[in-house]
Order: C-alpha cells, then structure tokens, then sequence
C-alpha cells in the first residue's frame, strides 16, 4: 500500500512539473495558434537565471531564498517569452506553421548559446536541506521537493484561473481562445492578450524550470527537451487551449508514467506515448478541448 | 451627408475574386439595406468594410479613409458589426458576452437600454452563452453591438432562422435603435426591409446593381427579376 | 523557362565527375576523409528529398519521420548481424518492413490533419525510439547501438581505403532516391499530392480519395528512408539509437526550409549543406586558431546548432523561400532585366 501511495504521489510531483511546462504552451496555442517550440528554451533560461541566484547565496538555500531565485528565475524568462514575441512571432502574423519553425530556430540558438557558455554537465541546484527529507504520508515516505512542485502547480493553476474569471485581460484570453476574430472586430486588440500570454506562459515555464533543475539534480541545457516533448502530449491530451485539461492530463500522464516504469524501467515513456497515439485517433480535440472554429 | 462611402471596393478570399468594384453610399442617420441573392458578396462586403478581408479600393467612415486600417482600430472608430452567425461566445456568461463588448466604463446608460429592449439578457445574465436558443444568442449579438457611441451599426442577415415570433421582436428592437443611428443592414427578410429602409442598395455577382429608395420593394416584378424571389417575405 | 538552359548539362557534369573523382588522381575527393564526409552528406540530402515529398510537397508536417530511417538502419543490421539473410536482401528487407509500417501508421495518422497529425507522427516516432533505447526484445542493444558485424558485408565496404565503395553506394543511392521522386511528383499521382497541399477540400470534392495518395506520399517517403538507412548502416559501421530520435526529424525540416521546400533539388541541397556545415564546423573547434577565441563567443559558435538556428531564424522571417527560393526569384529578375 505504502508503495502505491508513493508511486502516486511522485507520479502527481511529477504530473505538476508537466503542468508547469502544459499551461503555457496550452494557452498560446489554443489563442495565438502557435505552436511553441521555443518553450523549453523558456525552461532552460529560467532555470540558469534561477541557479544564478540561488548560488549567490551559497550551497544551501533557505526557503525565502529559493522562492526568490524561482521568482527572478521566472521573471527572467517571460521577458525573455515577451521578446520573442515582439520580435519575431509578431512579424509572422497568422502564418503558424513559420511562425512554429522559428521557435525552433530560437530553441537551437538558445541551447547553443547556454550550452557554449555554461556546458552541457549538470550543475546542482542550491536547495534548502529540508527538500531531501521525507514526509510520511499513509505509511509511505515522500521527498519533500514533491511536495513543493505540487503546491507550486496548485497555486500556478489557482491563480491562472483568477486571472482568467476575473480580470479583463482575462476575459479577452477566453474568448480569443474560442474565436480570436470576433474579439478583433468587438474593437478590441487582441495582440496585446498575445504578450500577456507569451509573458505568463514564459514565467510559469522558468519556474517550472528551476523545479525541474531540482528534480533532476541539476541544471543544464539538455534537460528541456524532453519536458518540451512531454508539454506538447500533456496539451494535446488534455485538450489545447484549456488550463485545466492540462492540469488534468499532466497528472494523469505523471502518475501513469511513473507506475509504468515501476513495472519495467522504460515503459513509462513507452506507454504515455501510445496513450497519446490513442487518445489522438479516438477524441482529437483532447479531455477538455473543445473543436476548434 | 454620408456616413459611410464605399468606392470600388475588390476583396479577394484566396485568389477568388469576390466583390469587383463595390460602390454605394450610406446615408448618415438612416438605415440603408443591403439586398441580393445567396452569394453575390453582401457578407463579404460588410467584411471588407471592416478589414476582416483585405481589399483595395476605398472605404471612408465620415470623410477618413479606413481601408487598410487594422479592424479594431475600425471598430473603436465607431462601426459596429452583428456577423450572420451571431459569433457570441459560447463559454462566457451573457454578462461576460456585454462586458466584453463595451469599450467604456461609463456605461450604465447603455446597459439600461439594451435591457429595455431585451429584458431577457437582464433575467439571464450569469447563463452560459452557449446554452441560449437562437433568438436570445441573436439577441446578445445585437445588444452587445449597441453598446458603445457608434455611428455605423453593420448588421448581418440578424433574423436568419428565427422562429416568426422572434423575427417580430428582433424587428421592432431594429426599428426602435433604426431612428437614432445609421444602419447597414444586410436582409433577406423584404417585410423587415421594407419596414425600416429609408435606402436600398442592390447587388449581384460582386457588383452593384442598384441605389435607389425602397418603392420598388412594393414591385413584384422589379423585386423577382433584382433579388429572384417573389414579392412577399421569405 | 525559369529553368536556365545549361543547368541539366551542367548538372549531369557535375555528378559524373562526382562519381569519378574517387578515381580521378589526386583531388579532395581522392581521399578517404572527404568521401566519408560527402557519403554522410549524400545520404542526408536524400533523406531531406524524402521529407520533403511529405512536407514540401503534400504538406504533411510529421514529426516522426526518422522512425523509418532507423528502421531501414535496425532491420539491416539485424538481419545481416544474426546471418538471416544476405547483405542486399536485408537492406531490401529493412526496406518493405519500412513501406509496411507506414502504411500500418499512416492509416491510422492520417484520419488527421494540420498540428493533430504532426503530434500523432511524434507519438509513433518516439515510440519507435523508446522501443530502440530500452532494448526491447534484446535486439536493439540499447543506448549504446549495435555495431555491424563487419564479417558479414562484402570485403569493398571494409577499411578506409574502400571508402570510396561507401562513397558510390551513397552517391547511387541519393540519385535513385531522386529519380524516383522526381517521377512521382512529375506523375499524375504528383500533381494531386501538390493540390492536397494547397487546398485539401478542393481535391476531395474532385471527387478523389485523398486518403490513398496521402497514404501513399507517406510509403513512398518511408521507403525511401529506410534505403538511405540502410546505406548509412554501411557508412556508419553500426546502428544507434540517435537515429531514431525526434532531432533527426527537426534536423530533416531544416534541412528543407534552408534549402527551398517546394523545390526537390532545394531539398537536397538543403540536406547536404547541413551534413557537411555540422561536420565542418566540428572539426573547426578543433583548431588551434579557434581556441583563441575569448570563451563567451567561441563558445556557442562551437555549437552547430547555434550558426544553424541563427541561419533557419533569418531564413524563415525574411527568405521563406529558401536557397532554392531565393536562386528562382534571382533568375526571375535576370529573366525579366533580359527582356527589357
């Protein structure tokens, strides 16, 4: 029983840091249409401005300081998101498939530039030391850190829904998400909604990629692809354009790969793929999403 | 006075040629209609009027060129659009729906109005959009453009399968906001037409074939050789 | 009449002195290093040819198409490692498992279209992958690959000094690849693979199944990859799971934009381009010269990907067109100033 209780937990600490990475390229998908392949390099600078920082206060972080470096470390990478935006996404209007093959042109130029200055070699995170102790729940022993992914995606989804229900910004987001045209002919700007939403998708990106940095004892440049690739099936599978489809699917997917691998290492990957292989030919529009106009 | 002159206006929807030369005018303060048969480009113009399709040609809103011009920054210059398929937005609440569509804070005023001529909206605003019938969603997509000062209201086929009861409501709000503002209002429905047109603009594959009064509504014969219809309404 | 009139001749020049340089005397070519170089190259552009009969041509945007590369690579070298069958008839082999997969995966991926279909091919390409990495079956030996057991392949694809049989064999196999999409996209069957591109419910209200002819683009292109797979079995000595993975078929659509994705020659050139530049640029780390360099720029400029990026940035934003875009809009203007 302790084991389930573990693999589940893990799989839902797991299943946040997916969401991290899902909600952003959900919501730019699903208003802007583009296909966001630069998101992982927003991961990768959020995840260097972050360590940044924590090492400037030394091998050990407190609390405060490690919410500090993910704070700068994801408001470093939404400006970063924001200038990507203005300059190229911007230039490429309605034109998605080269507005998607110039974020991949910026993932490369960002991995290549952190990768020449940094390397490739993993870099430890500073942490607080009370990450790496276990929390009992139900009998099973949980690491800590899962336990602070997990109340970071909360908030994260808590508060994206916040913005979404009761802000105007918000209320342009959801009806450009159905139908972007209409909100341009209610006389409304809805390329401004577009920064909004590079910014936000880019913070929540760098913040999840200090956690990741942590989860994956380390920091380099190699790590975002894989999140990237795990965004991607986590948005189509809960539905594009829908925050709490992601939220849904990400935790469905993390707790699925990780009681996967329990069985046999390597068959989690294995099984969230023909996952979204099935779910892609049964339902094409995801858990939550909705077919698009 | 014209609040709206339109000037060989050709729109192109990929590489089809739709509208070839478009030109009429809309008399400010009155309702012009815009008639044809199914596809001879009357939507399309509304939409190139708004930059929803690009065009080359000349569009000007009270003396200032827009054509070209983004269509927001249109629409904030005061023209207001009701598309043939109402667009509301079926995942907001009907409040929502408005608040979108005012670009003003002080807009009590406008609220009390629309809720006169729709007591419905009122009695309904936290619904979810989408759950509304045709006529109440009908009614969104009118209110929501009555909202702001405007001086054009474009309106698209607005009572397009609605029930006659309902027909007869929309046609009554049309008429009372039809005194107060200048209207182009896209109709297949000639008793409505017929109702509340001052002006009449006839079109016919992408071109215009008409300007005139609405007398000749009364025509049968001009009526079925213009709009291929008999005289009565549809 | 935008094709300028020396351009076959000049062409056909070009690769028969290609094919005999090996043998020519002392030319760059005449030595083993740069016959590696350009066998590696060759297959590449082949490989971007058959990706972009996909994405170029039919407008299908698959994100797994290094799935049949890898199988043409996998199969080979297990079937000539455990001594099934002879080397040819295996590579043959690697090639109708590749066809059949894609029909297996293409029936099933190509009920969708647009961003749904690009997702549905990344999920079966990485599959493909993962299968590949965790060694599934104990066939596939893992991360690190399967080396080719060199007993088993005739003596003049061993040793460096043969490098020249690897060359023609990448060489061949890059000008068959060619002809024979040159022949489909010329043949009737072309021209609705065109249309779908452009307008996919225009060709169904032709009354034409679209379904068969996307079906059959994608066979087509897989096949293909699994020859040019095959061929790079040889030339790379072993088979490995870097293949297979979904930077392969990033690598493919650059390859393509960079070199003209309507055009079948932009695509080759494209490829080869990429391979040789990403080879080059190695090897230019390497240099004394280079170390001087303070680290903050010599640094990334050591990272291919950073000189590439760059260049696929600037090409999409200002040159969509590609090389081979930008080399028809020149002769175009040439044309044009001619007749004036």
């Amino acid at each position: 029983m302790e084991t389930f209780i573990l693999i589940g937990i893990t799989g839902i600490g797991l299943g946040a840091l997916y969401f991290l990475i899902a909600s952003g390229l959900s919501l730019i998908y699903g208003l802007m249409g583009v296909l966001n392949f630069a998101h992982g390099s927003f991961l990768t600078v959020g995840a260097f401005v972050g360590f940044w920082v924590a090492s400037k206060m030394g091998f050990e972080t407190s609390m405060p300081e490690f919410i500090l470096a993910m704070l700068v470390g994801g408001l470093a990478a939404g400006l970063f998101a924001l200038l990507i935006e203005q300059l190229l996404i911007t230039r490429l209007y309605e034109r998605h498939i080269d507005q998607a093959l110039v974020t991949v042109g910026v993932s490369l130029v960002v991995g290549a530039v952190l990768g020449g200055w940094f390397g490739n070699d993993l870099r430890m995170f500073p942490t607080p030391m009370w990450f790496l102790t276990a929390i009992d729940v139900g009998g099973a022993k949980i690491p800590a850190d899962r336990i602070v992914y997990i109340t970071t995606a909360i908030l994260l989804l808590v508060g994206n829904w916040a913005l979404l229900k009761f802000t105007r910004i918000g209320l342009i987001i959801r009806a450009g998400v159905e139908n972007r045209n209409m909100v341009n002919a209610l006389g409304i700007n809805v390329r401004r909604a577009f920064s909004t939403v590079f910014f936000l998708g880019g913070f929540a990106a760098g913040v999840g990629g200090v956690l990741v940095s942590v989860y994956s004892n380390g920091v380099s440049p190699l790590i975002a692809g894989t999140y990237l690739i795990y965004g991607f099936i986590v948005v189509v599978i809960g539905g594009m354009g829908s925050v709490p489809g992601s939220f849904l699917a990400a935790m469905m997917i993390g707790v699925i790969r990780q009681f996967a691998n329990y069985y046999a290492t390597g068959l989690g990957d294995f099984v969230v793929v023909i996952l979204l292989a099935v779910v892609l030919l049964i339902r094409p529009q995801g858990l939550l999403g909705k077919v698009r106009a | 006075m014209n609040a709206l002159r339109i000037s060989d206006l050709h729109v192109k929807i990929n590489e089809s040629h739709i509208l070839h030369g478009v030109t009429f005018d809309v008399p400010a303060h009155k309702v012009t209609a815009l008639l044809g048969r199914n596809g001879v480009g009357k939507s399309t113009t509304l939409k190139g009027i708004l930059g929803l399709y690009p065009g080359t040609g000349s569009v000007q809103l009270n003396g200032r060129e827009i054509i070209g011009v983004p269509t927001f920054k249109i629409v904030q210059a005061g023209i207001a659009y009701v598309p043939e398929d109402r667009e509301i937005f079926s995942s907001l609440s009907v409040r929502e729906n408005l608040a979108l569509a005012s670009r003003s804070k002080e807009n009590g005023a406008a609220f009390a109005t629309i809720f006169e001529l729709f007591p419905e909206l009122d009695t309904r605003a936290t619904q979810i959009a989408g759950s509304l019938s045709g006529g109440q969603q009908q009614m969104v997509a009118i209110a929501r453009a009555l909202l702001n000062k405007n001086e054009v209201l474009l309106i698209d086929e607005p009572t397009k399968g609605l029930a006659p009861k309902l027909v007869t409501e929309v046609a009554s709000a049309l008429s009372k906001v039809a005194n107060e503002t200048t209207m182009l209002l896209v109709e297949q429905n000639l008793a409505l037409v017929k109702r509340i047109a001052h002006h009449v603009v006839v079109m016919d594959q992408g071109r215009v074939v008409f300007q005139g009064g609405p007398e000749n509504l009364n025509d049968p014969a001009w009526v079925h050789q213009m709009l291929g219809v008999s005289g009565g309404h549809k | 009449m935008l094709r300028w009139k020396y351009s076959r001749p000049l062409l056909a020049l070009l690769l028969a002195l290609l094919a005999l340089a090996p043998i020519l005397g002392a030319n760059p070519l005449s030595r083993p290093g740069l016959q590696q170089t350009m066998a590696v190259a060759f297959i590449w552009g082949g490989l971007a040819l058959t990706y972009d009969l996909l994405f170029g041509f039919t407008g299908l945007l698959s994100f797994g198409h290094a799935l049949y590369f890898a199988t043409g690579v996998y199969v080979s070298c297990i079937l000539i490692n455990h001594e099934v069958v002879v080397w040819w008839l295996a590579a043959l082999i690697s090639i109708a498992v590749s066809a059949l997969l894609a029909l297996l995966v293409g029936a099933a991926s190509l009920r969708t279209t647009g961003i749904t279909f690009a997702m549905v091919t990344l999920a079966f390409g990485e599959a493909g992958h993962v299968i590949i990495q965790r060694n599934f079956f104990n066939l596939t030996g893992g991360e690190n690959g399967i080396a080719l057991n060199a007993d088993r392949i005739p003596s003049f694809f061993i040793s460096v000094a043969n490098t020249k049989f690897i060359y023609w064999a990448a060489l061949a196999a890059l000008i068959f690849t060619y002809a024979v999409i040159w022949w489909v996209t010329e043949s009737s069957a072309g021209r609705v693979f065109a249309a779908l591109r452009d307008n996919e419910l225009r060709v169904q209200v032709l009354g034409l199944n679209t379904q068969r002819y996307k079906l059959l683009a994608f066979v087509i292109s897989a096949a293909l990859a699994a020859l040019l797979g095959a061929v790079m079995l040889i030339a790379a000595g072993s088979a490995a799971p870097r293949f297979a993975d979904a930077g392969v078929t990033i690598s493919l659509l650059l390859m393509v934009v960079l070199g003209g994705a309507v055009t079948r020659w932009g695509a080759v050139i494209g490829g080869i381009f990429y391979s040789i530049a990403t080879t080059r640029m190695q090897d230019l780390t390497q240099q004394e010269s280079f170390k001087t360099i303070p680290k903050w720029i010599g640094g990334p400029i050591a990272e291919p990907a950073l000189v590439l990026g760059l260049l696929f940035i600037f090409v999409v934003m200002f040159a969509p067109g590609g090389l081979s875009g930008a080399y028809y809009r020149l002769r175009l203007r040439a044309i044009i100033k001619k007749s004036q």
